[in-house]
């Protein structure tokens, strides 16, 4: 009886609040205090400065003084100035390069190490490592690598008969250069995700489709691949985003030179608002490299959906 | 007779061994190659000049630690070493109990806006770091937080990752766990604290390792925060040796010293990944498989 008396006894808010229910079960209020911590900070941090970044691009925004609306004049500004199709252009260029090229390697890579056990944890670890030092680490180290008097490659290349190049100097293969650069440090990241990809899928589908007389290529499109679609898109996807927004190898290595050859979207922005701190104008490009970013993505996952219909 | 299928088994494995060698040769040249700059370094590092500009030697003859002292002379290396370590170290920290707590919750918690919270972390993903760095940049000075750990260690905190991969682990938790430390008395934080975070002990592992290692790398927003050359991260700081002969004139000076500075800025992730290798492939499968 006391227990009865007991449940019924506290009537207050406290209690009727945890009476109530969600879906049909009761609500864990405590949810909320563990997740307040994080919330605040990715409100602070991430999401208010989205939409402050949004407002200060349609300002004129300087170090010092007042910002002053502008209207849509930073991106008419964008819409006439010379370097955006230039810089656009580079990273187009260079996202040409490093997202089919990093994918791959990274692809032929993993399918190799996955068929065969032996060596496959040091050849793992040789294709991760560049994933794991600095940009800077990475940058400088090729700095020397591509020098033109006796930087190994022109060493190399020298030996073999092919005149000394510069690698970096010249506009003919700067875009090359940082490319292979990038491409260097990304691909045992993306080569561990697609051979947690290809252990999903079990080796008796492919095993069955070559009894069944499929050859060994016909196997690996029609089975292999498609299994593997979920991780080549994220692959891709990530890719895509990290290859537009390359800035710590072209700032390093290059400066954006020869002549703005190798200048890139985010070295572009780093350069308006962080050198000349014309931070309104920096906010705008901030947008409109989102939107390009979006616009990529997005057409990558139309791709995928069209090709699996 | 005996002696014949012994020649034959013989033929046989070495064929195999030979078949072997032929598949994996080309996979372990491209593998040596790819690990080639990395080794170039170290091995430049260590090389006395003369060595250096005698040409390539792939084993250096002679040791010697000069270009190291020269560095450690030249810059404030020390200092930097300790922002980047205090930096990634305080990162890392708040990150994971952010990311446990966060992660816990949107696993097992029921609660009205669970799912909303989830997508809207991940959507955020798409938007690029980039877009927020005028607005914090902003945000930096009128705090007057510049040349600060505020400035460094806050901004990262709000990443999403610890959040997401405590939440899958979470996720796969099996439900009878939690009855059993609710029969025996403990409340939602003790179910957290003692029985639940013991547990996820595989992805605090990998999720400190992965904060850690892109924390120690960041360069943008160290770089843009950093007024003072006493306020660098070492990434950042050792940006100062790019500004040896990118022209290729025919001199090597600085090529040692180059390679120790990006050496003592490498090492400390190298080391590590090695070490603890394990954990860096399954915090990166996690990311893979359920994303």
């Amino acid at each position: 009886m006391t227990h009865l008396a007991d449940r019924a006894a506290p009537d207050g808010w406290l209690s009727r609040l945890s009476r109530i229910r969600y879906r049909g079960r009761r609500v864990d209020w405590q949810a909320y205090l563990f997740i307040l911590p994080f919330a605040l900070i990715f409100i602070v941090i991430t999401l208010l400065p989205i939409f402050f970044g949004i407002y200060i691009s349609f300002n004129e925004w300087g170090i010092v003084g007042d910002p002053e609306w502008v209207g849509l004049d930073n991106f008419r500004e964008a819409m006439q100035d010379d370097w955006i199709p230039k810089v656009w252009g580079n990273t187009f260029q260079m996202a040409a390069l490093v997202v089919p090229g990093t994918v791959l390697v990274a692809l032929l890579m993993a399918l190799w190490i996955n068929r065969e056990q032996w060596l496959s944890g040091p050849i793992r670890t040789a294709f991760f490592a560049p994933h794991v030092v600095a940009i800077t680490v990475t940058a400088i180290i090729w700095i020397w690598i591509f020098e033109k008097e006796t930087g190994l490659l022109n060493l190399a290349l020298y030996g073999i008969g092919i005149p000394k190049q510069g690698w970096l100097t010249t506009s003919k293969w700067v875009i090359q250069s940082i490319s292979l650069v990038t491409i260097w440090q990304a691909v045992g990241f993306h080569m561990v995700i697609l051979l947690a990809g290809l252990k999903e899928i079990p080796a008796e589908l492919g095993e069955a489709a070559v009894i069944d007389g499929a050859s060994a290529w016909q196997a690996f499109w029609r089975i292999t691949l498609p299994l593997l679609t979920p991780a080549l898109g994220l692959v891709i996807t990530l890719e895509i985003i990290s290859a537009f927004r390359i800035f710590g190898q072209v700032y390093l290595m290059t400066g954006g030179g020869p002549g703005g050859h190798s200048a890139t979207i985010v070295s572009y922005i780093y350069h308006e608002g962080f050198v000349r701190f014309r931070l309104g104008f920096a906010a705008a490009l901030s947008l409109l490299l989102f939107l390009t970013i979006l616009l990529f993505t997005l057409l990558r996952a139309r791709l995928v959906r069209e090709h699996s219909n | 007779m005996s002696n014949l299928s012994l020649s034959t088994l013989y033929n046989q494995t070495s064929l195999r061994f030979i078949k072997t060698f032929i598949i994996w040769l080309p996979g372990a040249v491209v593998a040596l190659l790819w690990l080639f700059p990395l080794y170039w370094m170290l091995n430049t590092s260590v090389k006395p000049d003369r060595l250096i500009m005698a040409g390539v030697d792939l084993i250096p003859t002679e040791i010697t630690w000069e270009h190291y002292r020269t560095v450690v002379a030249d810059t404030p290396v020390i200092r930097w070493f300790v922002n980047s370590i205090v930096t990634s170290v305080c990162v890392v920290a708040g990150s994971l109990v952010l990311g446990s707590l966060t992660g816990f919750a949107l696993a097992r918690m029921h609660f009205p806006g669970r799912t909303v919270i989830f997508w809207l972390l991940i959507s955020s993903l798409m938007i690029p770091p980039e877009m927020s760095i005028v607005p914090l940049f902003i945000g930096v000075l009128r705090l007057e937080v510049q040349d600060s750990f505020i400035s460094l260690i806050v901004p990262p905190l709000a990443s999403v990752f610890p959040v997401y991969l405590y939440r899958q682990f979470f996720l796969s938790f099996p439900r009878e766990l939690e009855d059993a430390a609710a029969i025996d008395g403990c409340s939602r934080l003790g179910t957290f604290m003692r029985v639940a975070l013991p547990l996820a002990r595989p992805a605090t592992l990998a999720g400190a390792i992965l904060i850690f290692t892109s924390n120690w790398n960041s360069f943008l927003w160290p770089l843009l925060v950093a007024f003072k050359t006493e306020w660098k991260t070492l990434p950042v700081g050792m940006a100062f040796y790019t500004r040896l002969d990118i022209q290729g004139t025919s001199t090597q000076s600085g090529y040692g010293e180059a390679m120790a500075a990006v050496a003592i800025v490498a090492l400390p992730t190298l080391i590590f990944f090695l070490i603890l290798q394990r954990y860096f492939i399954e915090g990166v499968t996690q990311v893979g498989i359920k994303g």
